[in-house]
């Protein structure tokens, strides 16, 4: 029923990581909450599911955990439900999650034969058997994929982690998701070995993909939690790149680097967790001193709000791969485990890899962007608003949940080595190579890449130099003891006022600019002009919000195909007696034509002419005239 | 040791030298009286002597951050390929750690803009950001390419094994990189095509415009992290893509090594002087190109094995 091997119990540790901080930073976050029960039980149901799922044994107590995941989790975005428009994203995550579940319980119905009481391994034998594993594979990446936010199944996440309240939101992007990249191994690893190599490419573009699509919807938005939600779908994509990679190198029988690239997945998962819960965290510390997620109006919290102010940069240098932060640390071996593709053999394949990279150094490059915008708006500067002049730190529950959090993301980046043995002998289970020893050859220093001409990081030795220069700098400068006057920043003679400074969408405008294409923006531009001056206004006001492209071509365009169709399910119900008639004297005409033309000499003029009879005869009796 | 520690003070002597060069380099063939060559160590000692004013709009951010622009560059400094045959080098960092740390330093330096609630540093950092998102991909593309013409992607053991064997069967994705890298040098420094340092203007200024609100010991700061990146991207370009000299005795070798650097500062020179300013939104088809060349040079190494 339950079974605790060792990736088992490196997601149950995950989770508890997770979970443990987050805990004190709810019940500091409780008072705020009207509907305290509902909250609580659907709260703690939601982490005891989650563990649930990791542990399970056989496949009917996975989707028992699973679903009771996702309904607690859908419960907990409606905790605050306040506007129609919560109500309105918990439908669209309900919709996404059950999307998933259906291909989920498919899965399982084939590799079972519908004893859904037996162990994985008994899975494994009914699959070999199963003629068609990539249409099992599809099924994984559907059920699990929508879950973990990959595009094209990602447009859920921008409006579902917004309208939880926050510690449910860090809960849900931080470990949730990573729930779901824990099925998808599990049962690659467990039930679809061994993989044809096309699968491995396909994961590796699905996580090319979503790394630049969520930074890029990151940048132009200006929701903090929206904005953090699209970094979810960047990082799943990130994670998703080095478990592609994984999958190919295993495929083409390069075990070191295999095992190495999976590594460096798990480890990003680690680390996403934690970057992500504290930066969550520190927006719902925001958001609840003023009372608003428009970035807009924030400004200048670092002043008032010291501790969410450090921890949120903590955070924000670790998600933009900063060195020496573990996120660094995991983007390094997973820029690794793509420079390992100079070894391999298939010309095509080691020339699309280099693609691969640019998706990931680009999304780097633009992170670092984006973080830049979400730090500096929020805490830097002056207060935008009202709100935010009245802001002050948060209690004593939420700022220790903070702290935890960022704990959990420095004892990453200071036991890197723990963590990798970690990962290594979950692989080892997993019957890969170990490469712990090829990592960390003389100690725990120096971290190698196991490519060939592969790099060395050693992330001690940088922090502590890092730290060391600075001080020496810091103190240098303090021993000067140079004069200091304070001063108003220089605005060319005005007053410099909250007003005078950049804005969000300012920050992000020349990158909006060149992604044009992308985001097709809507744009709003209003100036209450003087007189007939051109240049001369008392108000003006700038909007700009980017369509998102998947939302609107996709699903959109999938609702229009439903709405046709069922238009003419609808004719078809309500036609007289005589377009039935019309329509079997037409299925006759069908049935005569093709018998003609599959049993007889084909030719094209009377299959010209037969269509045009068909034709004719539809639109004239079944279609009729356009009323 | 004794020559490794010798580098790192000589480039960090060199570094205000060679900015200083190249203004006044221009300014000779402009036809005008050039600057000093030890204009930078003046401006250096001018500022340190100046008080510190600190607007009361800022936050912590502007007491630390300036400390936190100069220390990653500080410690890529001590990272940087030997000069000397058989000089000490270190082993353990690669050449995605320095474009880590020189991140590190920008992402600071934006944060610095973004601080004094002034709509010049929101200018800056925003056109910074811009630039420094389009330079990442082609900076890891290059280093990628080059660490498989070194046989390693360790900086210090590429410069090494590039001037050992030189990798003459490897010249046009050798070439194509270090067009590529050559790009990235102008486009990180900030120098013209891509910003202009010498104007105060705020439809052209990038770098200028993040730190207009620093003054004294805070902006001599800066001005060195600026001179000391400039080192940093010479240095390594003349290591990677120019590998020669290093077999001779020490002091021939330091020599050679000092006039390649100023032979890249004549190159910049000479192309600012020639180039106008792009426009900011024509920057990506410049750094467009440096990605296509990073990509070339790879194809040409994986098909051609050219």
């Amino acid at each position: 029923m339950f079974q605790f091997d060792t990736l088992s119990i490196i997601f149950v540790g995950l989770i508890l990581l997770g979970a443990v901080p987050n805990l004190f930073y709810s019940f500091g976050y409780l008072p705020h909450i009207e509907r305290k029960i509902h909250y609580q039980v659907h709260y703690f149901a939601f982490i005891l599911s989650m563990i649930g799922v990791v542990v399970a044994g056989n496949a009917l107590v996975f989707l028992f955990f699973w679903e009771l995941m996702s309904l607690t989790s859908w419960q907990l975005i409606l905790t605050e439900a306040k506007s129609q428009e919560t109500i309105k994203s918990a439908r669209f995550y309900f919709f996404m999650t059950h999307f998933g579940f259906v291909f989920l319980l498919l899965f399982f119905l084939i590799v079972t034969d519908g004893n859904l009481e037996i162990s994985f391994a008994n899975m494994k034998n009914i699959a070999t058997t199963f003629k068609y594993p990539t249409l099992l594979f599809f099924m994984l990446v559907f059920g699990f994929l929508s879950k973990a936010g990959a595009v094209p199944f990602h447009v859920w996440l921008p409006y579902a982690h917004p309208e939880a309240p926050s510690p449910v939101s860090a809960m849900m992007s931080g470990v949730m998701l990573k729930v779901a990249i824990y099925g998808f191994a599990r049962f690659l690893f467990d039930v679809l070995y061994p993989w044809p190599l096309e699968w491995g490419i396909v994961v590796l573009v699905i996580g090319s993909i979503s790394s630049l699509v969520g930074v890029l919807y990151a940048l132009s938005e200006h929701d903090i939690k929206a904005l953090l939600a699209n970094h979810s779908i960047e990082n799943i994509g990130i994670i998703l790149i080095g478990f592609g990679m994984g999958m190919i190198f295993d495929s083409l029988g390069l075990e070191t680097l295999s095992t190495f690239s999976f590594i460096a997945a798990l480890f990003h998962t680690f680390n996403h967790m934690s970057f992500k819960s504290l930066l969550f965290m520190g927006a719902g510390s925001v958001l609840h001193q003023t009372h608003t997620k428009n970035m807009e109006k924030y400004g200048g919290l670092i002043k008032s709000m010291p501790i969410t102010a450090i921890t949120f940069l903590l955070a924000a240098i670790s998600i933009s791969a900063l060195p020496p932060s573990n996120g660094f640390l995991s983007e390094w071996m997973i820029f690794q485990s793509m420079l390992g593709s100079s070894n391999i053999t298939d010309m095509s394949l080691k020339l699309a890899i280099p693609f691969a990279i640019f998706a990931l150094a680009m999304t780097g490059g633009l992170a670092i962007a984006c973080f830049v915008k979400a730090y500096g708006i929020t805490f830097l500067g002056l207060q935008r608003s009202k709100n935010a002049k009245h802001a002050h730190e948060v209690n004593f529950l939420m700022k220790l949940g903070m702290v935890l959090m960022s704990l959990v993301v420095i004892s990453l980046m200071l036991f890197t080595p723990f963590y990798i043995s970690w990962f290594d002998k979950t692989l080892v289970s997993l019957h890969h190579v170990s490469v712990y020893t090829k990592i960390f050859p003389n100690g725990i220093w120096n971290m190698h890449s196991v490519a060939v001409h592969g790099g060395v990081v050693s992330p001690l030795i940088l922090l502590a130099s890092l730290l060391g220069v600075t001080l020496l700098l810091f103190f240098g400068y303090k021993a000067l003891h140079v004069k200091t006057r304070i001063h108003h920043t220089w605005g060319c003679g005005y007053k410099t006022s909250a007003k005078t400074q950049y804005t969000a969408t300012g920050f992000a405008g020349p990158i909006r600019r060149f992604f044009n294409w992308l985001y097709k923006p809507n744009e709003h531009f209003h100036t209450e002009k003087i007189g007939q001056h051109e240049t001369k206004f008392t108000d003006s006001n700038y909007e700009v919000h980017a369509k998102p492209l998947f939302e609107a071509s996709l699903y959109e365009s999938s609702k229009k195909l439903t709405n046709i169709a069922s238009y003419w399910v609808y004719r078809l119900a309500h036609f007289e007696k005589t377009r039935y008639a019309a329509m079997i004297f037409n299925l006759m005409l069908l049935v005569l034509f093709s018998y003609r033309i599959f049993s007889h000499e084909f030719s094209w003029a009377t299959f010209a002419l037969e269509s045009i009879v068909m034709i004719i005869s539809i639109k004239v009796l079944i279609i009729g005239d356009k009323k | 040791m004794i020559f490794y520690i010798t580098t790192i003070i000589l480039l960090l002597l060199l570094a205000p030298i060679l900015l200083s060069f190249i203004k006044s380099l221009k300014m000779l063939l402009l036809f005008k009286r050039p600057a000093p060559l030890l204009q930078g160590y003046k401006n250096f000692a001018k500022l340190m002597q100046k008080e510190t004013i600190v607007s009361q709009e800022t936050s912590s951010i502007t007491t630390y951050a300036p400390f936190l622009v100069l220390s990653p560059l500080l410690v890529t400094m001590f990272f940087l390929p030997p000069i000397v045959h058989g000089a000490f080098y270190v082993s353990f960092v690669d050449a995605f750690t320095i474009t880590g740390l020189i991140s590190l330093s920008t992402f600071f330096l934006m944060l610095l803009g973004l601080d004094s609630a002034s709509a010049f540093g929101g200018i800056g950092s925003s056109r910074e950001a811009f630039i420094s998102a389009l330079v990442e991909p082609a900076m890891v593309l290059t280093v990628f390419s080059v660490s498989m013409m070194a046989g390693d992607l360790g900086i210090g053991q590429a410069g090494v094994n590039l001037a050992e064997h030189f990798p003459k069967e490897h010249m046009a994705s050798f070439l194509f990189a270090g067009i590529s890298f050559f790009i990235l040098l102008v486009a990180e420094n900030g120098r013209i095509p891509v910003d202009n340092p010498e104007t105060h203007l705020e439809l052209t200024m990038v770098h200028e415009a993040m730190i207009l609100d620093l003054s004294g010991v805070y902006l001599a700061i800066i001005e060195t992290a600026a001179s000391v990146k400039f080192v940093i991207f010479a240095s390594l370009f003349v290591s990677l893509f120019i590998p020669v000299g290093l077999e001779y005795s020490a002091p021939i070798a330091i020599l050679i090594f000092i006039a390649k650097l100023f032979g890249v500062a004549i190159a910049v020179a000479i192309l600012e002087v020639n180039t106008a300013k792009l426009r900011l939104f024509k920057v990506p088809n410049l750094l467009g190109i440096s990605i296509v060349f990073a990509f070339l040079s790879l194809i040409t190494f994986y098909v051609l094995g050219a």
